[in-house]
């Protein structure tokens, strides 16, 4: 009965589902933060520090996917970065808003994924546990999700087009992204993510005092998209002059 | 209501992968479950087709000299190679006399009353919870649920492997039965929204 392994084994022990998103987070926030602190040697511009946005969890409609979907996806997300008294989470983070826009644009190609996992999460979370996925106790949600991240669910027959561990893949891919990616990408709202992670913020400049300083933990994170530096460009305003 | 007795097998030879001789004759425990019966399928519940909860396990039959138990749940019929764990619970303390059903998935979650020492094992998925049967659609397993008794008590971290356990409790078993239940995949009507 062997199937998708798609879980760290040896990260997973012993650890909760948050204590495994944030660690793993970290390693993506280094991943999708450019450059930070290797462009010491690029000639610095003047940085225009963002504001820190209210955190909020509305969402609103999106524009790539029914309010049932919505509903859905929302409750979906709330449970891969929860918002716990660590801080916030991926839908304060603006995740939702994140991955709608990315169904408009870089992952156009997913939109259909998207609708067709989600209509099959929530047959699966009818059929295997009574109620709607939306409806569902956290603990619940969360035991859903285990079913659906390890290709569990799959042989239930609601739907899923493939292994539900493709779904669930894609879907905390997006979320990660639109939790710890640079804001310039349309999550990260007000640096939750970064904070989450402690990551320190993109700098171009590193002193020996401020290397000390991250050393120590005592560092105040920069909370600057890296797109607010004059040497990286996107074709799209920074945010800074978007009005975040 | 204990539904049926389970399956007591006399062997001479441990469940680990290295296939080593346990030393001396391991004493048979009669293991019995409210919700499943040997050689019978399970309910779905115990498996992703509903609530994916561990089951009710209960055994008596102890060794003397039982100073801590610990049950394995496994498939041999899958897995590569063989077997495909489900589930790994251990630290279990000489006094219980079973398991109640639904085993928290989550370490947050408190164990039940009089099992706050026990901790659970990784399983196929390196996950360290109970995750039910789900076999290929169209195709019957069995699965086994093993309760093994130790004659030394050890406090042994969450999220073992199989292997890990196993050379763990190396030369302690001194007691071991089982229950063998089936399962096949219960697909959802067409008519499910």
């Amino acid at each position: 009965m062997k199937r998708d392994q798609t879980v760290d084994p040896a990260a997973h022990a012993g650890l909760s589902r948050r204590d495994l998103l944030k660690v793993a987070g970290a390693a993506g926030a280094a991943a999708l933060a450019p450059t930070a602190l290797t462009a010491s040697a690029a000639q610095p511009a003047a940085p225009v520090p963002l504001p820190v946005v209210p955190v909020a969890r509305a969402a609103g409609p999106l524009m790539n996917l029914t309010a049932a979907e919505t509903e859905i996806l929302s409750a979906m997300v709330d449970r891969l970065i929860p918002s716990d008294e660590l801080g916030p989470g991926a839908l304060e983070a603006g995740a939702l808003r994140f991955i709608d826009r990315a169904l408009s644009e870089a992952e156009s190609q997913s939109a259909d994924a998207y609708r067709a996992g989600l209509a099959a999460l929530d047959r699966y979370s009818r059929y295997s546990r009574g109620a709607a996925f939306a409806e569902l106790p956290v603990r619940d949600q969360d035991s859903v999700l285990i079913d659906v991240q390890t290709g569990a669910a799959t042989g239930a027959g609601t739907g899923f087009d493939g292994s539900s561990a493709g779904f669930f893949n894609m879907v905390r891919d997006h979320t990660w992204q639109g939790t710890f990616g640079d804001p310039q990408y349309g999550g990260n709202a007000g640096f939750i993510g970064w904070d989450l992670i402690r990551y320190p913020g993109v700098r171009l400049r590193v002193t020996d005092e401020e290397q000390r300083m991250l050393e120590a933990e005592e560092l105040e994170p920069a909370r600057r998209s890296a797109y607010d530096f004059g040497q990286f460009q996107t074709g799209r305003p920074a945010p800074s002059e978007r009005g975040r | 209501m204990i539904k049926a007795a389970g399956l007591t097998i006399w062997l001479a030879v441990a469940i680990g992968s290295t296939g080593q001789p346990v030393v001396g004759q391991p004493v048979g425990i009669v293991v019995e479950s409210a919700t499943m019966a040997a050689g019978q399928p399970m309910p779905r519940d115990h498996s992703p087709d509903g609530r994916n909860e561990s089951p009710p396990l209960a055994w008596r039959g102890l060794p003397a000299g039982t100073r801590q138990l610990a049950v394995i749940c496994e498939d041999h019929g899958a897995g590569n190679p063989p077997p495909w764990v489900h589930w790994i619970i251990y630290n279990i303390p000489p006094g219980a006399s079973g398991l109640p059903q639904g085993i928290p998935f989550d370490p947050a979650d408190p164990m039940p009353r009089g099992l706050e020492r026990a901790r659970q094992g990784n399983n196929g998925w390196g996950l360290a919870m109970y995750r039910g049967p789900a076999p290929p659609p169209g195709t019957v397993h069995e699965y086994e649920f093993t309760v093994l008794a130790l004659d030394t008590e050890l406090d042994l971290p969450a999220g073992l492997t199989r292997a890990e356990l196993l050379e763990a409790i190396e030369g302690h078993v001194i007691g071991r039965g089982n229950l063998v239940a089936t399962y096949a995949r219960m697909p959802a009507a067409a008519g499910i929204q």
